[in-house]
């Protein structure tokens, strides 16, 4: 140890080089999402968009978010950084310059390609014309905004928000959306990693008579925003909530789906939020513009802060929880900073932790001996499970909802397990499972989410993903789930989501709790599905059963009268050895009494009754039915209109007109 | 014949080829062992399902010639008339083949069918089709009984491709209509297609043509369908030794095995067939030799045993007429593999599914019956390694027929 040291004072410069966070994320973004412009940019579009819906829904508004990508050509980029195009003058200096050799290739392909084509068009097949790849150099830029009508932000505090990288440290637990708490902090450093350009903010907070307007970039090297313009604007519409524009490199092309299928699930478990994603391109036809309206206005309470679980804290942490809190006892310590301790147990573990332990000392006192003799005791002693009053699941409505307006399946059944504990977090599995759709293929389609962010990577490891294809036997539920057009949605909530890999873009299938809640929701959901599709089935065999029973008459005519023709045809002194009316019915196939029509005629005629029979059952089981509608029901603006009240002790009616 | 020890095999084999003893002795040691089968053969009596008073009843199928068949047919089908011209439409009742409806006998060693049945109206969706493959099968067979002529189970599926839509279907009422007539399969005169293998010292009249199965070549007599056709079976040999496998068939009858120790060579290549039960079941009822199984180390070679004993589930209607009573299990054992020295490379380890087979079958009745039996596949169980009969190829090709056989027969070292 001590000989390295020398060694790089030594060889280096000798103050120790400090390295800021905001350092840390720049060196090692591929933790943080940002591994290649593609999956940057998909990132990017979705931390601006968690935080316009965590601010909507602290200030308990139904968000509104625009979203827009804009494409930026390279002169264009040049120009906005001032910067002259250029054009290339020593060819050969470049990496894509073609040489007589790379020419003459490339000339012989394409003759034989065109020859190829010509070919296929006198053979009549269509043409798809290869398209130019792009060369290395070619980087493309865009410009991404997020728009959204959250609680905005103090106007001072802008650059401090957005500038400085893990700025504020968070006291308490909390189910969040963010998985790092970078949010748009990391989409900043990229941006002036990749373009160099600043970002702008424009914000109002609730009733402000100004928009703050501020431009920024930060410093990386010291972790501090570095301001260009921070300025008041007249606020004339009442508007509240945040924008943001950032340039950044990205990649259009190979995460188009990804970024369009983010937003349509982010739609499904928030149906109570209108999206509209805009991607402008260079060329207007390669625009995309999708909405994806709100369905409905219920909105899951935000959730609260919780205290930790004795069993969920390290040794850090419970140094950091004591030196937050001076003038603290022992006994308030245990018993107001954690949950499912009170007075009464926490007197109970002081009394356990030894005779150098009493309730009024206080905590900052403690030695770090004591405090690893408290860490001991959280680990091994017995605690009550925290509640689940923490948590806001999506709600099985709302599941329901999303599923219903984005996918348009035959069926959805919706099932939310109980609040379950692990490691001391406690966490709820949502599931739907829907059949049918639009735009759904055929074979299980799994849709992942976390704290009600969807997951869209590494699904083959998930936990999730591996229950639904191995562990549910489909064909028990009357589901094919190779032919079948199936949803699997599960939504896991929790204060700690037990994230693997870097990327944290899945949850291991190594936690039997997590791994057996996912399991049981989904069949909780398959069993009402499985209760549908039997009655389906059973209206279904109503229709065909007629149709069925009377496809086997001929066979069976035939085949019956194939016998009996064959001993009417023998002997009669063989007749003999049969009962009497046997024989009487051998007379008549003899004398063509009996034949192949009568059979099935006497058949034909069987079905009917039976068919008559059984519509009859079937009728008094399940009662008449009517053909029902889908119907949906607008959102209504109370404010507005005055509707007729009906006061009982217990609610309020509201009579529409 | 001289004795050919040593060879190719003998190198790697290791120490067992020099305990070898001559032939003359060994032969002698297989002699007396066959004498006392025969012995027991004499007194151990035949029991039948009626012979003992069971407290389930339980459903036994017989032969009948064609004539009966064809009787049993015409009351079914009359009374089916009787039934449509009275507007009431058709339905069978069938004896459930099911596994719950089987019963293990242990007196008799084998499976038999309890007497459940169910019904199988044509008024139902569920089960009209079945009803009128059955009502096709039976005019199939009745035509068959008139004209006193054989098909294979594939010539009938494809008299009616179009209801049948799979063999799979006419198979499976085949056997059912088998139990509703009370009939063997062979009485219904369908058979399979031949699948089992004979070669050695036996001799028997099929159909008129005397067969001397030593003069058979290297590929050996196949097992005619019609166990009804064979007659008149000779045979000087000391024991019948039964194969699972093609491969080492072959090399037995290549190295004509069964003239340095007389004997006949069975093999069903893997699941036996119907004829080659019935076969081996007539050769063992007829000549009295004692049976030898040689079989994979693993729990399907242990499952083939078993059908050759006790019976299918699927069959066990007619397991009076198609099991062999007393196999003796003489390789390869799990316990072999040590004994033997077979190497590492040859043992395979188990999958999940092979150990699952093997712990049910550990539950099994006729595996409970033997604690020897039992200990063996305890040992497979639990060491997670099977073998092939291929594996004893690794001391040479010939090891199998010229060291291995030769010394289990020495040591008497079956169970």
């Amino acid at each position: 140890m001590d000989s390295k040291k020398v060694k790089a004072t030594k060889t280096q410069d000798p103050a120790l080089k400090q390295k800021s966070p905001a350092e840390f994320f720049s060196e090692n973004k591929n933790i943080a999402g940002f591994d290649n412009p593609g999956k940057s940019l998909y990132t990017t579009v979705r931390e601006l968009v968690e935080n316009a819906l965590d601010s909507a829904e602290s200030i308990a508004e139904l968000p509104t978010i625009e979203v827009t990508i804009e494409e930026i050509s390279k002169s264009k980029f040049n120009a906005m950084i001032g910067l002259v195009d250029h054009e290339r003058v020593d060819a050969e200096l470049y990496d894509d310059y073609e040489n007589e050799k790379a020419r003459e290739k490339r000339l012989a392909k394409e003759a034989r390609e065109q020859e190829r084509q010509a070919k296929a068009i006198a053979a009549g097949k269509k043409v798809t014309v290869p398209k130019a790849g792009k060369g290395r150099g070619d980087t493309v830029f865009y410009k991404v905004s997020c728009k959204d009508n959250g609680k905005g932000m103090p106007h001072d505090d802008i650059p401090n928000m957005l500038g400085r990288v893990l700025s504020g440290t968070k006291y308490g637990l909390k189910q969040t959306r963010g998985k790092f708490g970078l949010g748009a902090k990391m989409a900043l450093i990229w941006s002036k990693m990749s373009t160099g350009l600043p970002i702008e903010i424009s914000s109002a907070m609730k009733g402000q008579k100004f928009i703050s307007f501020c431009r920024l970039d930060i410093d990386i090297h010291k972790n501090i925003p570095n301001v260009h313009v921070l300025e008041k604007k007249p606020n004339t519409t009442g508007w509240h909530g945040a924008e943001i524009h950032v340039t950044i490199e990205g990649n259009w092309t190979t995460y188009r789906s990804k970024v369009i299928s983010y937003m349509r699930q982010m739609a499904v478990i928030t149906p109570y939020a209108q999206f509209l994603f805009r991607y402008r391109a260079g060329t207007p036809e390669k625009n995309v513009s999708v909405q994806f309206v709100r369905r409905t206005d219920v909105m899951p309470p935000a959730p609260p802060e919780t205290k930790y679980h004795p069993s969920a804290v390290d040794l850090l942490l419970i140094k950091r929880l004591i030196a937050e809190k001076s003038k603290q006892t022992l006994i308030q310590y245990l018993q107001q900073d954690f949950v499912s301790i009170n007075k009464s147990y926490a007197e109970r573990l002081i009394g356990e932790m030894g005779p150098d332990f009493t309730p009024k000392m206080l905590v900052k006192d403690l030695t770090d001996q004591q405090l690893v003799r408290i860490h001991q005791l959280f680990r091994q002693a017995k605690f009550d499970d925290p509640d689940g009053d923490c948590l806001s699941p999506a709600g099985e409505y709302n599941l329901r909802l999303g599923i219903t307006k984005e996918l348009h399946p035959d069926m959805v059944a919706t099932c939310q397990g109980n609040v379950q504990v692990f490691e001391g977090h406690p966490f709820i599995v949502e599931a739907a499972v829907s059949l049918g759709g639009k735009s759904v293929k055929p074979g299980l389609n799994i849709f992942r989410f976390a704290n009600r962010i969807p997951l869209l990577f590494e699904q083959g490891g998930d936990v999730i993903t591996r229950t639904a294809t191995k562990r549910i036997s489909w064909s028990a539920y009357k589901i094919s789930h190779l032919q079948d057009k199936v949803g699997v949605f599960v939504s896991i909530v929790s204060t700690k989501i037990p994230f693997k890999g870097t990327g944290k873009e899945y949850i291991g299938d190594d936690i039997t709790e997590i791994a057996s809640g996912v399991k049981s929701a989904i069949q909780q959901c398959c069993i009402q599905l499985k209760a549908k599709l039997v009655r389906q089935k059973a209206a279904r065999d109503k229709l065909e059963r007629k149709k069925n029973l009377s496809r086997y008459i001929p066979d069976v005519s035939r085949a019956i009268y194939g016998v009996l023709a064959s001993i009417a045809n023998e002997r009669e002194a063989k007749r003999q050895k049969y009962e009497p009316d046997s024989r009487e019915i051998l007379h008549k196939v003899a004398d063509k009494e009996v034949t192949e029509v009568t059979l099935s005629r006497k058949l034909t005629q069987y079905v009917d009754q039976v068919d008559a029979e059984l519509a009859l059952d079937y009728a008094t089981q399940s009662g008449l039915v009517k053909a029902r509608e889908p119907i949906s029901l607008a959102g209504v603006d109370w404010t507005q209109a005055n509707y007729l009240e009906l006061h009982s002790p217990v609610c309020v009616m509201k009579l529409l007109s | 014949m001289a004795p050919r020890r040593g060879g190719d095999g003998g190198n790697a084999g290791g120490e067992l080829p020099k305990r070898l003893k001559t032939d003359g002795a060994i032969l002698q040691t297989i002699k007396d062992f066959a004498e006392a089968t025969a012995r027991a053969g004499i007194r151990g009596e035949k029991r039948s399902l009626s012979d003992l008073a069971l407290e389930e009843s339980c459903r036994e199928v017989a032969e009948l010639g064609s004539g009966e068949v064809k009787e049993e047919i015409e009351k079914l089908v009359l009374s089916v008339t009787k039934s449509i011209l009275q507007g009431q439409g058709l339905a069978y009742t069938v004896p459930s083949r099911t596994s719950a409806n089987q019963l293990y006998v242990e007196e008799l060693d084998r499976i038999v069918l309890k007497d459940k049945t169910s019904i199988r109206p044509f008024a139902s969706s569920s089960t009209v089709k079945k009803t009128a493959i059955t009502t096709r099968i039976l005019e199939l067979v009745h035509q068959l009984c008139s004209k006193q002529i054989h098909v294979t189970k594939r010539d009938l599926f494809y008299t009616d491709v179009k209801l049948f839509t799979e063999q799979a279907q006419s198979d499976t009422v085949l056997d059912d209509v088998s139990c509703m007539l009370g009939c063997t399969r062979t009485s219904l005169n369908v058979v399979a297609s031949e699948k089992g293998v004979v070669v050695g010292r036996l001799v028997f009249v099929e159909d008129g043509d005397r067969i001397d199965c030593t003069k058979m070549g290297v590929g050996g007599k196949a097992i005619p369908p019609n166990i009804d056709k064979i007659q008149d079976m000779e045979s000087d040999a000391l024991f019948i030794l039964l194969v699972e496998k093609d491969a080492a068939f072959m090399r037995l009858a290549e190295d004509r095995f069964y003239n340095r120790f007389p004997c006949v060579i069975v093999t069903a290549k893997g699941q036996p067939d119907v004829a080659t039960r019935l076969f081996l079941r007539k050769m063992k009822m007829e000549l009295r030799l004692p049976v030898l199984g040689l079989v994979d180390s693993d729990p399907y070679g242990l499952k083939i045993l078993s059908v050759y004993m006790s019976g299918s589930k699927n069959m066990s209607y007619d397991s009076a007429s198609l099991t062999t009573p007393d196999i003796k299990w003489l390789g390869v054992r799990p316990s072999d593999l040590d004994k033997y020295r077979i190497p590492q490379q040859c043992r395979l380890p188990m999958s999940e599914l092979d150990v699952k087979t093997g712990r049910d079958l550990l539950e099994e009745d006729f595996i409970k019956k033997d604690p020897r039996w039992y200990q063996e596949l305890e040992l497979m169980v639990k060491n997670k390694e099977k073998a092939e009969i291929q594996a004893l190829s690794s001391f040479g090709f010939q090891y199998l027929s010229e060291v291995y056989l030769p010394m289990k027969l020495q040591e008497r070292d079956w169970i």
